[in-house]
């Protein structure tokens, strides 16, 4: 166990035996990568953040489901994927999200990477807006088990094995999927004009 | 766009979350401690309550006729497998593997796919008859179809305990993979009803027993795959 599971190991432990602060500095470990997360799959700063809530108030009320020593990294992703998932659902069912007053919920200002305006410009230098704004677009067209395999081994770090266990299936079928969702973003980028896609394996030139 | 630049057109790692809303915070304050599950906890309360009713079926049957006609190494082969099949079933869904919090769907799918399969292969290639005392279900008065549903049903019926306990055990730990892990916990009820059966079922044949006792064992199967995802605690 790496040294940030280990740490989230004994704050779960200590959150379970009742220690209000144990929870605060697990949310300040885990949070931001959720968050992270669950802007990946919904592409919405204010929804990932309703997520992010409701995936620690799932966490408080399944915490006697933990089991004694284990990490509970996977697992907290495992919880915010399929509030995630809930929550593409309800999309998919809702023709227009409207807020009390009846208008449009307004987007806070954001890069299209969820980066905040002002952090991004560090990032400028890197890649052009353009090529941001296409690869997220393609991102946005992968069959949701590729996107999620793509999402935590590549952007998140997670092992092979701890990405099998947040998405329920074997390592194997995670490698496959985040190899496929290389492809099919190869493939989408191309068709789309970029004038150099990106070859996506080390030994591209 | 360098190869590695891709990463900058996908979601950053981190972002700066908000602070815990008001209503989470109040969960906070509010909280008891709670005791964590052991690993093995859940897998010894849903095998007790599985074994209760089969174990009382047994006590009260009466045992098939054949039985003191077979030979003993089979009769126990037989059972150990089915018994096999029914503790390596339940675990894969109930057990974690060690560090994890929840069962492996994956693991939980293998288990339950590959106990019907043992099973069904066991049925086809090693079934024994007692010639003379072993019955056929011509000898009840029933065809092959109509004495296979009967034990079908009675193995769907030896299963519901462990469904139904599993179920609750599992509903709110399966939130991903559930009907896989509920493929494997109805192949672990089914198993029972399966071992039960070897028992007390007096018709022999391979067909009988590939199509009433495997066939009941996957009839629980899917059924548990069918039933977990809709009582998962959303």
């Amino acid at each position: 166990m790496d040294a940030e599971a280990t740490e989230a190991t004994q704050l779960m432990t200590r959150y379970c035996a009742g220690e209000a602060a144990a929870f605060q500095a697990l949310y300040a470990l885990l949070a931001p990568r959720l968050l992270g997360y669950l802007f990946g799959l919904l592409r919405d700063r204010a929804a990932a953040e309703d997520m992010l809530q409701l995936t620690f108030l799932k966490l408080h009320e399944a915490r006697g489901s933990y089991v004694t020593g284990a990490n509970p990294i996977p697992w907290t992703y495992t919880i915010a994927h399929r509030t995630a998932l809930d929550e593409l659902r309800k999309r998919k069912r809702a023709r227009v999200r409207l807020t009390g007053d009846g208008g449009l919920p307004a987007e806070p200002a954001a890069h299209v990477t969820g980066v905040p305006i002002e952090a991004h410009q560090d990032q400028a230098d890197r890649a052009t807006p353009e090529a941001a704004r296409n690869a997220v677009a393609a991102l946005d067209r992968l069959p949701e088990a590729q996107k999620q395999a793509l999402l935590l081994t590549k952007v998140h770090g997670r092992s092979t094995a701890e990405a099998a266990m947040i998405a329920g299936t074997t390592p194997g079928a995670i490698k496959q999927r985040a190899h496929r969702a290389y492809l099919t973003l190869r493939q989408l980028l191309s068709k789309e004009g970029e004038p150099a896609a990106p070859r996506l394996t080390k030994e591209a030139p | 766009m360098k190869p590695d630049e891709l990463n900058d057109g996908l979601p950053p790692e981190r972002l700066q979350p908000p602070a815990p809303s008001p209503q989470l915070m109040a969960a906070v304050q509010q909280m008891r401690p709670v005791r964590p599950r052991s690993r093995l906890g859940a897998f010894a309360a849903v095998a007790v309550a599985a074994l209760a009713i089969p174990g009382f079926v047994l006590a009260r049957h009466a045992l098939r006729l054949d039985l003191g006609a077979l030979p003993r190494g089979w009769v126990v082969a037989a059972a150990a497998l089915w018994a096999s099949a029914f503790a390596v079933s339940l675990g894969a869904a109930l057990i974690p593997a060690r560090g994890d919090v929840l069962p492996a769907p994956a693991r939980g799918s293998r288990a339950g796919l590959g106990a019907v399969l043992a099973l069904l292969v066991f049925g086809l290639c090693a079934s024994v008859e007692a010639p003379g005392i072993s019955l056929r279900p011509e000898d009840v008065h029933m065809s092959l179809l109509g004495s296979a549903g009967h034990c079908a049903r009675f193995a769907l019926l030896m299963a519901l305990p462990c469904l139904v306990v599993g179920l609750l055990a599992l509903r709110r730990l399966a939130p991903m993979g559930g009907a896989r892990l509920g493929l494997a916990l109805g192949a672990a009820g089914g198993a029972l009803g399966g071992l039960v059966l070897h028992f007390i079922c007096p018709i022999a044949t391979a067909g009988h027993v590939v199509l009433g006792h495997v066939g009941g064992m996957a009839l629980a199967a899917a059924l548990g795959a069918a039933a977990l995802p809709l009582v998962r605690k959303r």
